[in-house]
């Protein structure tokens, strides 16, 4: 037990979205519970790989490092998940690191999930509580609202839902799991409920629920465990009875 | 990206269409198809009967064209325009659902070549006058045999995680729970047509009529 114990980590590397990529191996000193972050971090410390070539830190997101920030998504070992929980005892040797590859790249492992962003303002996820004068208190929350809302709560707009989903990629603008979701929390909300027909409208527009297949990736991928295919059900449900119905019984 | 439309988008309802003409009618008549196709499992005679009655039934072409080739047309044409427009990833995401999400593509071409080629030579070439005699005939070639089962196999299998999609995908089936039975109603679904229809061309190729003691004795 005299040598130290090593951790192969191998990471795509790529300056810009229009440079070519490269991976490099690098060789860190393995301790109790290392995770990907720590990684990276070593590697930011002394940035030379495992042929003793000196190279960059790796440009990556991450802040919380306890699964809440949902900054730190990405492909370890080809598969979509969050760096500061992905513990290095419990991975495959070497480690393969690469960036989220349905979003743009921005460096690195470093991507913009705009999209996601941009999505969430279209389905207007937000309950709108300000006028030009005191709107008064709001109905009451039901307890039985409050436990079904509060899991979808927990989304922290990581992306790994939109990376796993067959039907998101360049073909389509499909907005994702994530935002469905978002759009049953707003629309069970009471106050919320005011603007449900103009969620469910916005989510029947281009890339909106029909894109949907039914492939159910996103509940495996989901890091908070968020009933996603329910959601998806539910506001299916909701968003066909408005097209079908809204024009015949108003 | 008005969000103030309240209208679906073409591509929402064309969708909706989609996923409404796998079941009805296509599923449907497959479910009729299978059904009068049983007759054969009777006798010879109760099969040519109840393909004339079929083949004199009002309204035939309107019926033909109107509720089983233009769904079906639109449902396998719009099938494909779908399958392209997704991306499979199910190396690295062997999961269970993603699986179906795969095969459920290439059932689905499978069925729509199958039953066009079927069309073809069941009721193009015989001018829609189908007897025991000529499929009978048709099912002596190895070639045809073949793909009487993969075709039959394919749709089974189609129509069976169809009706899970469809359950899922308008709601119908909502929760965790709800979901996994509807898994199972589909599975069964599947199941049922394919042995339905295994022994329905077993008795073309054989001549076998497990049912023939239905019949009233001879005599
Ligand atoms: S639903 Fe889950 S996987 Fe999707 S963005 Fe939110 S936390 Fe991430
Ligand atoms: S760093 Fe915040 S989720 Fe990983």
């Amino acid at each position: 037990m005299a040598e130290t114990k090593q951790v192969i980590v191998s990471v795509k590397r790529q300056a810009g979205p229009k440079e070519g990529a490269r991976w490099e191996e690098f060789s860190l000193r393995w301790r109790p519970s290392m995770n990907v972050i720590i990684c990276l971090r070593d590697i930011a410390e002394n940035p030379v790989t495992r042929g003793g070539q000196k190279t960059t830190p790796i440009s990556y997101d991450s802040n919380c490092l306890e699964e809440i920030c949902g900054s730190c998504a990405m492909l370890i070992n080809g598969r979509a998940r969050m760096a500061c929980s992905a513990l290095v005892d419990q991975l495959e040797q070497p480690i393969r690191i690469a960036p989220m590859s349905k979003f743009p790249l921005v460096r690195d492992l470093a991507v913009d999930r705009q999209f996601m962003f941009e999505s969430l303002k279209r389905v207007k996820a937000w309950i709108p509580i300000d006028g030009t004068y005191n709107l008064g208190e709001g109905p009451r929350v039901s307890p039985e609202i409050q436990e079904k809302g509060y899991p979808l709560s927990n989304c922290i707009s990581c992306g790994n839902c939109l990376e796993v989903c067959p039907q998101v990629n360049e073909h389509n603008q499909f907005v994702g799991a994530a935002i469905i979701s978002q759009v049953r929390l707003f629309n069970m909300h009471p106050t919320g409920a005011m603007n449900k027909s103009e969620r469910l409208a916005a989510l029947m527009g281009p890339g909106g629920i029909q894109e949907c297949a039914n492939a159910q990736n996103c509940v495996h991928a989901c890091p908070k465990g968020i009933p996603l295919t329910e959601s998806i059900a539910e506001v299916n449900r909701d968003a066909w009875k408005q097209a079908l119905l809204g024009w015949l019984a108003g | 990206m008005s969000s103030t439309t309240t209208q679906p988008d073409t591509s929402y309802l064309l969708r909706k269409l989609h996923s409404f003409t796998g079941l009805l009618p296509v599923g449907a008549f497959l479910a009729e198809h299978f059904w009068s196709n049983s007759s054969a499992l009777v006798s010879r005679a109760k099969y040519d009967a109840t393909s004339q009655e079929l083949q004199t039934i009002p309204f035939r072409l309107i019926v033909e064209w109107g509720g089983i080739f233009l769904p079906m047309l639109f449902h396998g044409g719009y099938g494909i325009y779908i399958w392209l427009r997704g991306k499979s990833n199910v190396s690295a995401y062997p999961w269970v659902g993603n699986w179906l999400y795969v095969t459920q593509r290439y059932t689905g071409l499978i069925a729509f070549a199958y039953i066009g080629w079927h069309l073809y030579t069941e009721r193009w070439l015989t001018h829609g006058t189908s007897t025991y005699e000529s499929v009978a005939m048709d099912m002596q070639n190895p070639w045809y045999l073949t793909f009487f089962v993969v075709g039959v196999l394919a749709s089974s299998f189609h129509l069976g995680v169809g009706i899970w999609n469809f359950l899922c995908k308008w709601g119908l089936a909502a929760t965790v729970r709800a979901q996994q039975a509807a898994g199972q109603f589909g599975a069964l679904v599947g199941v049922a047509f394919s042995v339905v229809g295994i022994l329905i061309i077993l008795s073309f190729r054989f001549d076998w009529h497990p049912f023939s003691a239905y019949l009233p004795p001879t005599k």
